[in-house]
C-alpha cells in the first residue's frame, strides 16, 4: 500500500509529457481542411488580366488552387519558384490557379514582375468570398482539387518541392 | 436595528428577485438582425489573427466573414445555420466556444467535488476530534508548543476583538 | 568583443551556478558551512556574470552591433535609445537573459537575507535556486544563445517587432510580470527544502508567504499593465482576451493567491502544511508551464515566440521540477499530513478552505481551457478553438462565487459562527446591498452579471467598510482617540488584516469596472469623408483631415493619421493613426483612448484612403474602464501595506533596506513575537521573517 503511493509520479508525469510532446514541432495554427474529399466551391472570378474563370471551365482537369498575396512575405516569395516550375513541367496535365488574398491587384502585378510571371491566371477574390468558401485562414495556402471537381488534398504554408510532388500525387498527377 | 433588518433585507430581496423575474419573463424584443449578426460575429474565431473574435477583430478577413454573415442573414438563413455555413468551411476550429457539452461540465463538476471533498474532510475531522477529546493536546504534542500556544492566543485576541466590534 | 565577454559571461555562470549547486547539496548533506559559503557566493557571482552579460546585451543593442544575430533580428540603426534598451526582453534569448538576471538577483537577495539563520533549510533552498540557475544558463549556452553570431554581417537589422515598440508600456509591463514570474521561485526553493528538511513550522510559513507576497505583488502589477497595454495599443478595445499568454500569466497568480489565503489557516491552525507545500510547488511548475506554452508554440498564442528549439528544454524543465516536487512530496506525506485542530463548516476557517477550493477550480478551468485544443487534437479530434466566450461563460460563476466568499469570509470569526454573529454583521450591508441592486434595477440596468456583481460588490464592500468601522469606533472609544486616528492606528497594527480587506477592495472595483464594461459598452464602425460626423452614446466625432508623413522619433516608421474633434461628455481632438512598420506587413493601428472617471471614448483607425480622405473607423465608448486600473492600484498598495515591515514590533530588526550584518540571534534566545507586547493582531509574518521561533530552530540546531 505504501510503495503503491509512488504510482503517483508515473501517473501525473507520463500524460503530461505524452501531451506536450504530441504538441511540440506542430504548428498550431496549421488547419485541416474542410473541403478534403467534397466538392469544390463553385466560383465566377475576374483574373488580373481581365479574363474570366469559372469552377465550371476548370472541370475535367486537375486543378492546383493557389492562395496567395504580395504582402505574405517570406512565404510566398519561397513558394514562388516552386509553383513556377511546377507549373510548366506539369502544366499539360494540371490547371494551376493564383488567387490573390487580401491583396490589391498593382502589388500583386510588382510582386509577378520582381519574383517572375507565372504561366498561369490570378483571380481577383472580390470581398474573399472564395477564400471563406475554401476556409482559408492566411496565404499562402493550396489546394489540390482532382479532375472530377473534388478537393483531395491541402498544403497550409509554403510549398517545397517535395510537398508539391506528393500532393499533385493526389490528384493523379505524376512529376517525372 | 441589527436584528430587523435581516428580515427586511430578506424580504427586499426576494421582492426584487421577484421583480427581476418578471422583469426577464416579459418576451424579449425578437433581435434585429445587426443584433444577430453581432452575437454570430462575437462567436467566431478570427481567421487570421489570434484569441479575437470576428467581431472585435479589424483585419479584412473577418470584415469579409462580418458581411457574409450580413447576407446570410439576409439571404433569410437561421443563426445556427449561418454559424453551420462557416463551420462546414473552416472546421469547429472557427467557434470560440467548444461544441461538446464536457468542455463546459468538466469545470464545474471538478469544483463541486473539491467543495464536496472538503467538506466531507470537514465533518469527519470534525467526528473524530468529538470521539476523541484530546485531540487537540495531541495535535499541540505534534507540533512545536509554540504554534499551538501562539494560534490560541491569537484565537482569544480575534474573539476579544469581534466582541469588541 | 562586447558580445564575447556576454557569452563569456553566460558560460562561467553555467560553471558558477553548477558548482553552486552541487556545493550546496554535499554542504548541506555534511554540514559543512565553508562549503555552503561557497556555494552562496557562487550564487552572487552568478548574479554579477548575468548582470555582466546583460549589459553586453544592452550596451550591444545601443551600438546597434548587428554582428549579434539577435541585435540584428531586433533593432535597426534607426531604433530610438529607450526601444533598444527595452529590446533586451523583446524576444526569445534576450528574455530568458533578463530571466536569469532577476532570478539571480532574487536568489542573491534571499540567500544574502537569511544567510546568518536556518543553515540547512537555506542549503537547501540554496541548492534549488541553483538548480535553476543551471537551467537557466544552460539554456542560453546551448539552444537559445543570445549572443550568437550573425556572418555577414547586415548593415541594417530588422527592428524590433512593431507592436512592441509601438507603446512605452513595454517599458513596464515585461520587467513586472517577470519580476513576479522569478519571484515564485523563492517560495518554491522553500517548498522544497521544507519537503527535504521536514521543516514546515511557523517560521517556515512566515517567511514563504513574505517571499510569494512580493512576487505576488509584481505578478498582480504586471497582469493589469499587460491588460492596460493591450488596451492602449491592440485597438481592439478590451483589455483581456483569454490567450494563452495572458492565461499563463493568470495560472501562477491564482495558484499564488491560493497560497496566500491557505496560509492564514495554516498559520492559524499548524494544520495544512502539505497543502501549502503543494501550493507553492503548482505555482513554480505554473510559470515554467506557462514560459513552455508561450515560447514553444505547442498552443497558438498571441505572441508565441517563433517556435526554437528551447521547448523541449522547457519541458523537460517541468518534468523535473514536477517529478522531483512529487517525489518529495509522498516521501514526505506521513510527516507532513495532520496536526492542527479541524474547522467547524460555517467558520473563518473553512470560508479560507471553500476559497482555495474555488481558486483551484478556477486555475482548473483556465488550465483545462487553454489546453482543451492540445488535448482534443492529441487523441486525434481535430483542432477546435477555446476563446473568451468560453472562458467568460466557464469563469464569470466562479469569480462572482469569490466574490461573495471574499465578503463572507472575513467577517466570520474563526473557529465558529454563532448565527447572532452572522446576523450582527451581515445585516446592515445586505441592505445596503438590495438598495443599490434596487437602484441600479431602478434606473435601466437588466443584465443579469452587472447586477449581480454590483450587488455582491456593495455587500462585500459593506461588510469591509462595518469592519474597520466598527473596530475604530472601538478603539476610539476605548483610548479616547479621534476616530480617523483610531481607525489609521487600528490599521497599522493589524497591517495584515486590513492591508487584505484593502486589497479586496481594489478587487470589488476591478470587479464592478470589468461587469460593467464588458457588458455595456457601445460601438460603431463607419466610414467617414472630412467633415463628416459620427454620434454615439453622447457623443459626436467631427473627421477634420488625413495626415501622413513619417513618425519624429523613427524616421523608417510612416505614420497615416486621422485628426478628429468630439463633443460629448469630453469634448477636444483627438488622432488616431495607423504606422506601417518597415519590418511589418500589417500596419500597426495606434488608437486613440481620451479617459475619464466615467467612461472611455476609444477610437481606432481601420482603414484610409490617401486620394479621396476618406477614413474607416471603429468608435466605442467603454464605461468605467479606467476603475480597472484604479482598482488594481489600491490591490498593490494593499498588499503593500499588509506587508510593510512593522518597525514598532520588531526590536530586533533593523529597518528594511539598511539591512547591516549584525550578530544572529541564537536559537533559544530569540525574540518570540508572542513575548512582544502586540496590538490585537502582530505583524507575525514580519516578524517571523526575522527571528526564527525556539520551535523551528529545532531542526538547524
Amino acid at each position: 500500500m505504501r510503495r503503491l503511493r509512488w504510482l503517483i509520479v508515473p501517473l501525473v508525469l507520463v500524460p503530461v509529457a505524452w501531451l506536450f510532446l504530441q504538441g511540440i514541432g506542430q504548428d498550431p495554427r496549421a488547419l485541416g481542411s474542410q473541403l478534403v474529399g467534397r466538392q469544390m466551391p463553385s466560383f465566377t472570378l475576374r483574373t488580373i488580366d481581365g479574363r474570366t474563370v469559372s469552377s465550371e471551365s476548370l472541370r475535367g482537369r486537375p486543378v492546383v488552387l493557389n492562395f496567395w498575396a504580395s504582402w505574405c512575405i517570406p512565404a510566398c516569395v519561397d513558394e514562388h519558384p516552386v509553383l513556377i516550375d511546377a507549373a510548366r513541367r506539369v502544366g499539360g496535365r494540371a490547371q494551376f490557379v493564383g488567387v490573390l488574398y487580401q491583396d490589391r491587384v498593382d502589388d500583386a502585378l510588382g510582386f509577378l514582375q520582381r519574383y517572375g510571371e507565372t504561366p498561369y491566371p490570378h483571380l481577383i477574390d472580390q470581398a474573399s468570398r472564395l477564400a471563406i468558401d475554401f476556409g482559408v485562414t492566411g496565404p499562402p495556402e493550396t489546394y489540390f482539387i482532382d479532375a472530377t471537381g473534388v478537393v483531395r488534398a491541402k498544403q497550409f504554408g509554403p510549398l517545397t518541392a517535395d510537398a508539391m510532388r506528393a500532393k499533385l500525387a493526389t490528384i493523379g498527377v505524376t512529376d517525372r | 436595528m441589527r436584528r430587523l433588518a435581516v428580515p427586511i433585507a430578506a424580504g427586499a430581496l426576494l421582492a426584487l428577485i421577484a421583480l427581476m423575474v418578471l422583469a426577464f419573463m416579459r418576451p424579449a424584443p425578437a433581435p434585429t438582425r445587426a443584433e444577430q449578426a453581432a452575437a454570430i460575429a462575437a462567436d467566431l474565431k478570427c481567421p487570421d489573427c489570434q484569441s479575437l473574435s470576428v467581431a472585435q477583430s479589424t483585419t479584412e478577413a473577418s470584415a469579409a466573414i462580418r458581411r457574409q454573415i450580413g447576407e446570410l442573414l439576409a439571404a433569410g438563413r437561421s443563426p445556427s445555420e449561418v454559424r453551420r455555413y462557416f463551420v462546414d468551411r473552416y472546421g469547429e476550429w472557427i467557434l470560440l466556444s467548444p461544441t461538446s457539452p464536457l468542455a463546459w461540465i468538466v469545470p464545474f463538476v471538478a469544483i463541486v467535488a473539491g467543495a464536496l471533498l472538503l467538506a466531507t474532510w470537514l465533518s469527519v475531522a470534525r467526528r473524530r476530534t468529538r470521539t476523541a477529546a484530546p485531540a487537540a493536546t495531541r495535535a499541540a504534542a505534534d507540533g512545536p508548543a509554540s504554534v499551538i500556544s501562539e494560534a490560541a492566543k491569537r484565537r482569544v485576541r480575534d474573539e476579544a476583538e469581534a466582541l469588541d466590534a | 568583443m562586447l558580445p564575447t565577454l556576454g557569452h563569456v559571461a553566460v558560460v562561467i555562470g553555467l560553471g558558477a551556478s553548477l558548482y553552486a549547486f552541487v556545493a550546496f547539496v554535499i554542504g548541506a548533506r555534511r554540514s559543512d558551512p565553508r562549503l555552503v559559503e561557497s556555494a552562496r557566493r557562487a550564487v552572487y557571482a552568478t548574479c554579477a556574470l548575468a548582470a555582466v552579460a546583460s549589459t553586453a546585451m544592452v550596451v550591444s543593442l545601443l551600438t546597434h552591433d548587428f554582428s549579434v544575430s539577435y541585435v540584428a533580428r531586433n533593432n535597426a540603426t534607426t531604433t530610438p535609445p529607450f526601444y533598444s534598451i527595452i529590446s533586451l526582453w523583446a524576444a526569445l534569448e534576450g528574455s530568458i537573459l533578463f530571466w536569469t538576471l532577476l532570478a539571480t538577483g532574487y536568489a542573491s537577495l534571499v540567500l544574502w537575507r537569511y544567510r546568518a539563520r536556518h543553515p540547512v533549510l537555506m542549503a537547501w533552498v540554496g541548492a534549488t535556486l541553483a538548480a535553476i540557475g543551471v537551467f537557466l544558463f544552460a539554456v542560453m549556452t546551448w539552444p537559445g544563445n543570445p549572443f550568437a553570431r550573425m556572418t555577414p554581417i547586415p548593415a541594417e537589422g530588422n527592428g524590433p517587432n512593431a507592436l512592441l515598440q509601438n507603446h512605452p508600456f513595454m517599458g513596464l509591463h515585461p520587467p513586472l510580470l517577470y519580476l513576479g514570474y522569478t519571484g515564485l521561485a523563492i517560495p518554491f526553493a522553500f517548498g522544497i527544502a521544507a519537503l527535504v528538511t521536514r521543516r514546515t513550522d511557523e517560521a517556515w510559513l512566515g517567511i514563504v508567504r513574505r517571499w510569494t507576497m512580493v512576487p505576488w505583488i509584481f505578478l498582480t502589477l504586471g497582469i493589469i499593465a499587460g491588460g492596460w497595454w493591450s488596451y492602449e495599443v491592440l485597438g481592439w478595445g478590451g483589455y483581456w482576451g483569454w490567450d494563452p499568454v495572458e492565461n499563463a500569466a493568470l495560472l501562477p497568480w491564482l495558484t499564488a493567491t491560493a497560497f496566500i489565503h491557505s496560509s492564514m489557516v495554516a498559520e492559524r491552525r499548524g494544520s495544512l502544511r502539505i497543502w501549502s507545500s503543494v501550493l507553492v510547488i503548482a505555482t513554480f511548475v505554473l510559470t515554467i508551464l506557462g514560459t513552455f506554452l508561450t515560447r514553444s508554440g505547442v498552443v497558438a498564442s498571441v505572441h508565441s515566440f517563433t517556435a526554437s528549439a528551447i521547448g523541449p528544454w522547457f519541458l523537460g524543465a517541468i518534468l523535473v521540477a514536477l517529478g522531483v516536487s512529487l517525489a518529495l512530496l509522498v516521501w514526505r506525506l506521513p510527516d507532513l499530513a495532520g496536526g492542527g485542530r479541524p474547522a467547524e463548516l460555517v467558520s473563518r476557517d473553512s470560508a479560507f478552505l471553500f476559497n482555495n477550493v474555488l481558486f483551484l477550480g478556477l486555475t482548473f478551468a483556465v488550465l483545462f481551457g487553454t489546453l482543451l485544443p492540445l488535448g482534443i487534437e492529441a487523441f486525434g479530434g481535430g483542432k477546435i478553438s477555446v476563446g473568451a466566450p468560453w472562458f467568460n461563460r466557464v469563469n464569470a460563476p466562479i469569480f462572482v462565487a469569490l466574490l461573495f466568499l471574499m465578503g463572507v469570509g472575513p467577517a466570520l470569526p474563526w473557529g465558529r459562527a454563532s448565527w447572532a454573529t452572522l446576523r450582527e454583521r451581515f445585516a446592515i450591508p445586505l441592505l445596503v446591498a438590495v438598495a443599490a441592486l434596487a437602484v441600479a434595477f431602478g434606473l435601466g440596468m437588466r443584465m443579469p452579471a452587472p447586477l449581480a456583481t454590483l450587488g455582491l460588490a456593495v455587500f462585500v464592500g459593506g461588510i469591509l467598510l462595518d469592519e474597520l468601522v466598527s473596530g475604530a469606533r472601538a478603539r476610539a472609544r476605548a483610548r479616547s482617540e479621534a476616530p480617523p486616528v483610531a481607525a489609521w492606528r487600528l490599521a497599522t497594527r493589524n497591517r495584515r488584516r486590513y492591508g487584505g480587506y484593502a486589497v479586496h477592495c481594489g478587487v470589488l472595483v476591478m470587479a464592478v469596472a470589468v461587469a460593467v464594461s464588458a457588458t455595456l459598452s457601445s460601438e460603431t464602425t463607419t466610414t467617414l469623408r472630412p467633415g463628416q460626423s459620427v454620434d454615439l452614446r453622447g457623443y459626436r466625432l467631427t473627421y477634420d483631415r488625413l495626415a501622413v508623413g513619417p513618425l519624429r522619433d523613427d524616421p523608417r516608421v510612416l505614420e497615416t493619421r486621422a485628426e478628429l474633434r468630439y463633443t460629448g461628455t469630453q469634448q477636444g481632438s483627438l488622432a488616431t493613426a495607423s504606422r506601417q512598420y518597415p519590418n511589418s506587413v500589417t500596419p500597426i493601428a495606434t488608437p486613440a483612448v481620451r479617459t475619464s472617471l466615467g467612461e472611455d471614448l476609444y477610437v481606432t483607425l481601420l482603414a484610409a484612403d490617401p486620394a479621396s480622405g476618406s477614413v474607416t473607423l471603429h468608435v466605442l465608448v467603454n464605461p468605467l474602464v479606467v476603475w480597472i486600473w484604479i482598482g488594481g492600484a489600491v490591490v498593490a498598495l494593499g498588499a503593500i501595506f499588509a506587508i510593510w515591515p512593522d518597525r514598532r514590533l520588531l526590536p530586533m530588526a533593523a529597518p528594511a533596506g539598511a539591512d547591516r550584518p549584525r550578530p544572529a540571534p541564537r536559537p533559544g534566545t530569540a525574540t518570540h513575537p508572542a513575548s512582544l507586547p502586540a496590538g490585537p493582531e502582530p505583524a507575525l509574518d514580519a516578524a517571523v521573517g526575522e527571528a526564527p521561533p525556539s520551535g523551528g530552530a529545532r531542526v538547524d540546531a
